[in-house]
């Protein structure tokens, strides 16, 4: 029996492994328990964190979490001062104020600010690093070759003399 | 190769010292194909008169015989006294050589080597006194397992002037019937080449007694001025002793011993107990044998009628090749019906024969000289294996080897490496074995060497059968020419005078050294197939010749060999010089310079084992390498600038962002709620 051949098919397209977040079902029921605490203060809370929600149904890319993340907690933070006068004044009373607003969505501004200067601060950070281990290594390597000689790099001690030397030949 | 001479030892032997050989007194008469005698002054004066025998280092001597002699000596037979190494001038050059002293019969050899009859022999002293001074030597050589064949006129001497005591001549310095003359063999030896002869059998001392006794009464030598093939032809047709005397009869009862003596079939020759029933005038019935050699019908092969089988073969065994056409072109059984009747040409026999009808290719294959020597073989049983264009005994092989070595015959030992092939010789054998003889142990001995012949590695070939079949035979490499290398011992020491005299460079390539080191040192082989296999790496080589030299020192438990050691430290600088890693190189170096003037090989050996070092080295040197480029990786990967874009700094900076959000969290939550 002659073989079927396989038809070459459309080739599965692999989805890119998932960032797991653990963050929005955690702010969900965050904000359910605030909820059955206090109407006014989960109210308070989803108006505030309006831009971390906008920036969760929008976001892409690589990094995605942790971008969620920074400005998640950096604006939930922004947010809880305002809790406690939510729940004795009323949320109408604190959204009045546009300054209360200004602040809360402030809060998520750091946080893409951090978002923006973290990999800066980390890349100046990994540099000094690699200036460190670029000196260890020339270290190493000088004592490999202190005790095997220019060998252990490859080339031929005599090899390397004219090089040193600068020798030029003469044009006639 | 370095083709250095060793140089002969500065100071004299302590047996030297015994004796002064005077090398301006030669004595031909007592000179041999094993060595030249001399005249020789002890400095013991009770000793008698005796005479050096400087011996050819190529021709191997006959060990047991001279112990038997040495120890117990025989009377009317001139018996070694003492035998050691000398230093010795010839012609201004200084050699070493093995030098055997023998006593010195005064009166006279029988017959001179220019065969002038020694005034003193009559036929009625042949009677009386030479023939009972022979037999009486050579029935107690008989009694002791040896043969003597090398009786001859010009080896029977007077024991004094005076006296009538005859005495027979050394028969040690050479294997027995080692270049004897043709005439001088019984028919069957006779028909090997010279040097090929064997050990051969009691019944052929008498042959020769009775040829030496029958020169004698002639007062000629009889072996002389007639060619090997006419003289065949006439031994064979007419019988040995009308053949030597020419058709001249000897009358009288001496005429009946020397017949006797000289009988061709060994059951009709006369032997120690007809001899002495001659003496006592006892008159015994002729013996005859049935053996018969004629063939019913004449062949003829090249134009000649033959028809004696040992004729036959003999031909064939002059022109292998025309023989082999000669056999592919007739029908081989019914030749052998039609020529043999008497004998039943069996199927085992034929099979074993194997003659086959020309395939029509034309051309001698390898296989024809071999189909030639079982039909030989066939025609004749007792005589020698013919084979291409040779024809020797097994027995008589390590002396053919040895001749054939000193004259570097590679014809002759490229037919010995095509005979040492035991399918064919059990062949031979089995043939000789339907016909009623054996040569079961002669095979069982070189059933030893057939591993070593057809080898091309340094320690085996044709150079190791040498030594091992004869292991009395000293290095003859050209290197010690001028020295008598007999042992290890001696080998060693020979090396060290090279190494202060010169250069020992790449000795142990020398096939001869390798071989004979091989043969009388234990288990070197692996020594030297490792030799074999680093000749071409000049830095291993020489770690492994200062191994090798180091196991042979400690196991000959020797001296101190400051110049040997020196050389091989020397020659150790190249291996030294290639270890890469500098600290270990310095202290290798330290090490054998330490020891270097202590001549103590075996030791730096085990202190510096070079192979380990070298391997170590190397080992150590690849790691480096691999940890070398792992670094050069990762500094190239460090050169790089590193962006906020990068993923690690992206990464790593989100982490930190998220990390201080967080913390930011925390504190702004703590702030407010307590």
């Amino acid at each position: 029996m002659a073989k079927r051949k396989k038809s070459p098919g459309i080739p599965k397209r692999r989805r890119p492994p998932s960032e797991a977040s653990g963050f929005a079902p955690l702010l969900l029921i965050g904000l359910t328990a605030l909820a059955l605490f206090s109407i006014d203060a989960a109210i308070i809370m989803v108006i505030g964190i309006v831009p971390t929600i906008v920036l969760g149904f929008t976001g892409k890319g690589e990094h995605k979490a942790e971008r969620l993340q920074c400005v998640g907690f950096s604006n939930v933070g922004g947010v809880i001062p305002f809790i406690p006068q939510a729940m004795s004044r009323g949320w109408e009373f604190m959204i009045g104020d546009i300054i209360n607003i200004v602040l809360m969505f402030g809060s998520a501004a750091i946080g893409y600010a951090l978002v923006y200067v973290g990999p800066m601060v980390a890349a100046f950070i990994l540099q000094g690093l690699n200036q460190d281990r670029l000196k260890k290594i020339a270290q190493q390597r000088q004592a490999l070759v202190d005790a095997w000689s220019h060998e252990v790099l490859g080339d031929k001690e005599d090899e390397a003399v004219p090089a040193q030397t600068g020798f030029i030949r003469k044009q006639n | 190769m370095s083709g250095e001479n060793a140089p002969v030892p500065d100071s004299q032997s302590t047996f030297g010292e015994r004796y002064e050989v005077i090398t301006a007194s030669p004595l031909s008469e007592f000179s041999t194909r094993g060595g030249d005698a001399f005249a020789v002054k002890s400095r013991d004066k009770s000793a008698g008169d005796c005479y050096a025998l400087v011996h050819h280092p190529s021709v191997p001597v006959r060990n047991e015989v001279y112990k038997t002699l040495h120890s117990k000596p025989i009377a009317n037979l001139i018996c070694p006294i003492e035998r050691g190494l000398m230093n010795l001038s010839f012609e201004g050059k200084k050699v070493q050589r093995l030098v055997t002293i023998f006593g010195r019969p005064t009166g006279g050899a029988l017959m001179g080597l220019d065969g002038k009859l020694n005034p003193r022999v009559n036929a009625n002293r042949l009677r009386q006194n030479v023939a009972l001074s022979i037999l009486k030597a050579i029935t107690a050589l008989h009694k002791r397992g040896f043969m003597h064949r090398s009786i001859m006129p010009t080896n029977v001497y007077f024991s004094t002037p005076n006296s009538d005591e005859v005495v027979l001549g050394e028969c040690y310095s050479m294997p027995p019937g080692y270049m004897q003359p043709f005439a001088m063999e019984p028919l069957d030896l006779a028909m090997a080449d010279g040097t090929a002869r064997g050990v051969g059998d009691v019944e052929s001392d008498y042959y020769q007694m009775g040829a030496t006794m029958q020169s004698l009464y002639f007062g000629e030598q009889l072996w002389r001025g007639r060619d090997r093939d006419s003289m065949l032809m006439a031994r064979v047709n007419q019988g040995s002793f009308w053949a030597l005397s020419g058709g001249r009869e000897i009358p009288g009862a001496l005429g009946g011993l020397i017949r006797g003596l000289t009988a061709d079939e060994n059951e009709e020759r006369w032997g120690a107990e007809d001899v002495l029933d001659w003496f006592e005038g006892v008159g015994k019935p002729k013996r005859t044998t049935m053996r018969a050699w004629t063939m019913n019908r004449p062949t003829n092969f090249k134009g000649v009628a033959v028809v004696d089988r040992r004729l036959l073969a003999h031909a064939f065994a002059r022109d292998p090749a025309e023989a082999a056409g000669f056999l592919k072109s007739i029908d081989f059984t019914s030749w052998v019906q039609m020529s043999f009747r008497d004998e039943i040409l069996t199927d085992r026999l034929e099979s074993l024969l194997n003659v086959k009808p020309d395939s029509g290719f034309g051309g001698m294959r390898s296989d024809d000289y071999k189909m030639v020597t079982r039909v030989c073989m066939f025609l004749h049983p007792t005589g020698p294996i013919h084979f291409k264009g040779y024809s020797f005994f097994l027995d008589g092989i390590p002396a053919m080897v040895a001749e054939a070595f000193s004259r570097d015959d590679r014809e002759v030992l490229s037919m010995v490496v095509d005979l040492l092939d035991a399918k064919f010789l059990q062949l031979i054998g089995e043939i000789c074995e339907i016909q009623g003889f054996k040569l079961g142990a002669q095979l069982g001995e070189l059933r030893r060497v057939m591993p070593f012949a057809s080898s091309k590695q340094l320690g085996k070939g044709m150079e190791r059968v040498l030594y091992e079949m004869n292991p009395i035979l000293p290095c003859v490499s050209q290197r010690f020419s001028n020295v008598w290398i007999g042992s290890i011992i001696q080998l060693m020491r020979a090396l060290e005078r090279i190494a202060g005299a010169g250069t020992t460079r790449n000795i142990l390539l020398d096939r001869h050294l390798a071989a004979f080191c091989a043969t009388h040192g234990m288990e070197l082989e692996r020594e030297f197939n490792n030799l074999a296999a680093a000749q071409h790496n000049p830095a291993k080589f020489n770690s492994l010749s200062m191994n090798f030299f180091g196991l042979l020192q400690q196991r000959c438990k020797m001296e101190a060999l400051p110049n040997l050691t020196s050389k091989l430290v020397d020659g150790l600088a190249p291996a030294v010089k290639g270890l890469k890693n500098k600290k270990r190189r310095e202290q290798v170096q330290i090490a054998l310079d330490k020891s270097k003037k202590s001549g103590d090989i075996a030791r730096i050996s085990a202190e510096v084992n070079m192979i380990k070092v070298q391997a170590e080295d190397a080992r150590e040197f690849a790691q480096a390498r691999t940890l070398v480029s792992r670094l050069e990786r990762e500094r190239k990967k460090l050169l790089k600038k590193v962006l906020p874009n990068d993923p690690e700094a992206k990464r790593m900076g989100l982490r930190g962002s998220r990390m201080i959000a967080l913390a930011g969290l925390v504190l702004v939550s703590f702030l407010t709620f307590f």
